[in-house]
């Protein structure tokens, strides 16, 4: 016996070609039994767009091919563990033969680079933004994936096709980014008064000097030649203090402005009081182990530091900075408060050795069921790219990630107030805007930095 | 195969003769000289004067990485770079770079020749030992380095805490001229072997008798090592220290591993300037134009300098 309702929500389903998840959330509004909708689409045999393929023997168009992935290495050693499985299932189901390179984030770009000038050796790869703008040439039109898979999951956020669509058209998928939130240890910040996190840049070198005053680890910032955290900190903290790389024209250099040169005079102080000042030399993964090793008291970083603390302490894991730790907002300037955000993504090169292969496993990968496995197995630290996603348990259900889902609401692109496009990647590979804070802490010469920085941009911008 | 009876060639030694005849074309040296340079004039052409002259015409050009369409630019590249201060702070990084480096490199190698040009128990065990920084891959001794300079968990800074030297981490690639002298340090560790076993091969070649006729003669060590010593390993002392500048001046892995160029450029040499530029920004034209800047010079300065060499009596 079934229930009409079931049988109406089927149906509904049917009409407006309702995703497996969209067949949940509308069941669990109409107040029915899961099972029972489950159930029921099994025996109608309702199968929701975009549900992982499964073959009953494998395409004999995609049989004997090979698939090779370059990608950048993972914090989060789940998702890597399942990202190989995945690769493994759809080899299986498919008799595909999927090997997977993984390299430092610094290096992936050389990687790239050094398989485009071949034109060879890679089949699908990751990008960070705006590099689909740099190699659009020698990435595939992927629309036919991108689209529906947005159109099916709420669509993807305006910060996404900002950063990761070249010009509207897709070269890659979009799945998300691995976005950074203020980690910080509770208690230390309690010992010197503060209940919860700064709010503003300035009371956050205040609590910074009290926590060094006060013999307790400082804060710590990446400011060395690296393409995740250096960038986390120098981009919000430009345009918090109203300098940007260029005017909404996206050519008119504006970052040399009173407000900035200011606010770096300030954050050279802030330097020598609040942070450890060999941040300097740091990448991507010395906050990491410096966090976890109790050397710091703050610092922005993905939430790969959160999870890796919340591992077993078999596996690595540190129970009491787990429970100690809290992740806050980025502060505010007197411009406001930014976060810089872009997506990243994968695409498939021209010079696959077999394009439909490649783009078989990325439209494997982006069927709703696997992407969910994925993001779970990241334990929140990839912020999805389509709004539907975001309300997945692994994102609502811990509050101390909370802050990594409201990045998306006053995150900016690289290269506003302009576009993200290909000046702005120049900008990025280029490590201007660290450069530029990385010289100031240097010398001192906050009005010097800041002028080095826009004289820089000019050049890139004036190509 | 049929032998012909026996001819005298023009040094007078008989050789045999094939059926080929006087007049064969392979009985003739100069023919038959080239056919046997074939293979090396091959490789050479396609693995070293090929990429060498497509990267001049390279630099000539605006092409950048994964564009098909470039036009060419003449020397724009060149002319831009020299009022890039990127650029600028570039050549003076590697000019402090070459002089931070190969003059310790000389003069360590050279004293570790000496010392391990005398005979003493397990002579050969040290000699050996002392290829192993020159024989391990880089990377891998870059890597070593970049953990014992590491900012927060350095062996070093934690040795001189435990000892109570110091208080804080030394921040050893943090700051422009840490960083520099961190990375001499290093290419100094790395390069001082090939100098010694370089020198220490001249040193086999100094004729014992020499020695002990000056030291007959009343000179002294010091003497004997300016007047019968110094002459004879000058050439290969002289051709080791162009090798070792040319190698500083184009060094990139370590460079590359500890600093990537940084903190703010101060670090960054030609190899890692251009993989920047031509890598990641995609100017392969730029980058190519990068790698070229000092070829004029290194040029000019070996050949003035094998030439000085060639000329000098022996």
């Amino acid at each position: 016996m079934t229930d009409p309702k079931v049988d109406g929500l089927i149906a509904e389903a049917r009409t407006l070609r309702y995703s497996r998840r969209q067949v949940m959330r509308r069941a669990a509004a109409l107040g029915l039994s899961v099972p029972a909708v489950t159930a029921a689409m099994t025996t109608s045999g309702y199968a929701a767009p975009n549900q992982t393929r499964k073959f009953a023997s494998a395409p004999a168009f995609l049989q004997g091919s090979s698939i090779h992935i370059l990608g950048a290495s993972y914090f989060v050693v789940a998702g890597e563990e399942r990202f190989r499985e995945q690769m493994a299932e759809f080899g299986e189901q498919n008799g595909v033969d999927v090997t997977l390179d993984l390299v430092a984030w610094p290096d992936l770009q050389a990687r790239i680079a050094a398989a485009i000038q071949a034109q060879d050796g890679v089949d699908i790869v990751q990008l960070w933004d705006p590099w689909p703008y740099l190699y659009a040439e020698n990435l595939v039109d992927v629309n036919d994936i991108a689209v529906p898979h947005g159109e099916a999951h709420g669509g993807f956020y305006d910060w996404v096709v900002k950063t990761a669509s070249v010009d509207g058209s897709w070269h890659s998928i979009p799945y998300g980014t691995s976005s950074s939130a203020f980690a910080y240890r509770t208690s230390h910040f309690a010992e010197v008064g503060y209940d919860s996190f700064p709010d503003t840049w300035e009371d956050l070198f205040a609590a910074g000097k009290a926590l060094k005053e006060a013999g307790l680890p400082p804060l710590g910032q990446a400011l060395g030649h690296s393409l995740g955290d250096p960038p986390s900190f120098t981009y919000p903290y430009m345009w918090a203090y109203g300098a940007m790389e260029v005017e909404e024209d996206g050519s008119t250099v504006a970052f040399n402005t009173p407000e900035f040169v200011e606010g770096m005079a300030t954050f050279i102080q802030g330097w020598e009081d609040a942070f450890d000042t060999t941040g300097t030399a740091w990448d991507d993964s010395t906050n990491n182990t410096a966090f976890l090793a109790g050397e710091l008291s703050a610092t922005l970083n993905g939430s790969s530091i959160y999870i890796s603390a919340g591992r077993p302490e078999a596996d690595g894991g540190v129970p009491e900075i787990y429970e100690d730790m809290n992740h806050a907002d980025f502060p505010q300037g007197p411009a406001g408060r930014f976060t810089n955000i872009g997506a990243q993504s994968w695409g498939v090169t021209t010079f696959a050795q077999d394009v439909d292969a490649a783009r078989s496993f990325l439209d494997f990968f982006y069927g709703e069921d696997q992407l969910v496995s994925w993001y779970n197995a990241n334990g929140g630290y990839y912020i999805p790219a389509a709004s539907s996603f975001s309300e997945l348990p692994v994102y609502t259900e811990d509050p101390k990630l909370a802050p990594f889902l409201n990045l998306v609401n006053y995150g900016r692109n690289k290269g506003f107030a302009g576009p993200s496009d290909e000046a702005a990647a120049l900008a990025y590979s280029e490590y201007i805007v660290i450069d530029t804070f990385a010289r100031a802490v240097g010398d001192g010469d906050a009005q010097g930095a800041v002028e080095w920085g826009a004289e820089q941009l000019e050049r890139v911008y004036s190509r | 195969m049929a032998v012909a009876p026996n001819t005298q060639d023009l040094t007078g030694i008989e050789t045999p003769r094939t059926t080929f005849g006087r007049g064969s074309f392979l009985q003739r040296e100069g023919p038959l000289a080239a056919l046997f340079m074939i293979p090396g004039w091959a490789i050479l052409l396609l693995f070293m004067a090929y990429p060498f002259f497509l990267g001049i015409y390279i630099s000539l050009t605006n092409k950048r990485l994964g564009r098909s369409a470039y036009d060419f630019i003449g020397f724009d590249n060149y002319r831009y770079l020299w009022g890039d201060s990127i650029f600028q702070q570039t050549l003076k990084n590697t000019a402090i770079y070459g002089v931070g480096t190969v003059p310790f490199k000389l003069a360590f190698g050279l004293a570790l020749a000496l010392l391990l040009n005398r005979q003493f128990r397990f002579s050969r065990v040290f000699r050996a030992g002392l290829l192993l920084p020159w024989i391990v891959p880089t990377a891998l001794s870059s890597l070593a380095f970049l953990m014992l300079f590491n900012s927060v968990i350095s062996p070093i800074s934690i040795s001189l805490q435990q000892a109570g030297l110091i208080e804080n981490n030394i921040n050893f690639l943090g700051t422009a001229w840490n960083a520099r002298i961190s990375l001499c340090v290093a290419n100094i560790w790395r390069g001082v072997p090939f100098f010694a076993i370089t020198i220490l091969a001249g040193l086999q070649a100094v004729p014992t008798e020499l020695n002990e006729a000056a030291a007959l003669d009343g000179a002294n060590r010091w003497q004997r090592f300016w007047a019968v010593t110094w002459p004879i390993i000058k050439p290969i002392t002289l051709i080791a220290t162009l090798f070792s500048v040319i190698w500083t001046i184009s060094d990139f892995q370590l460079v590359y591993v500890l600093t990537k160029g940084g903190p703010a450029n101060a670090t960054h040499v030609f190899g890692t300037l251009a993989y920047q530029r031509g890598l990641n920004a995609t100017y392969f034209g730029e980058a190519a134009a990068i790698s070229l800047y000092m070829f004029p010079a290194l040029a000019l300065g070996a050949v003035l300098l094998l030439r000085n060499i060639r000329r000098e009596p022996h």
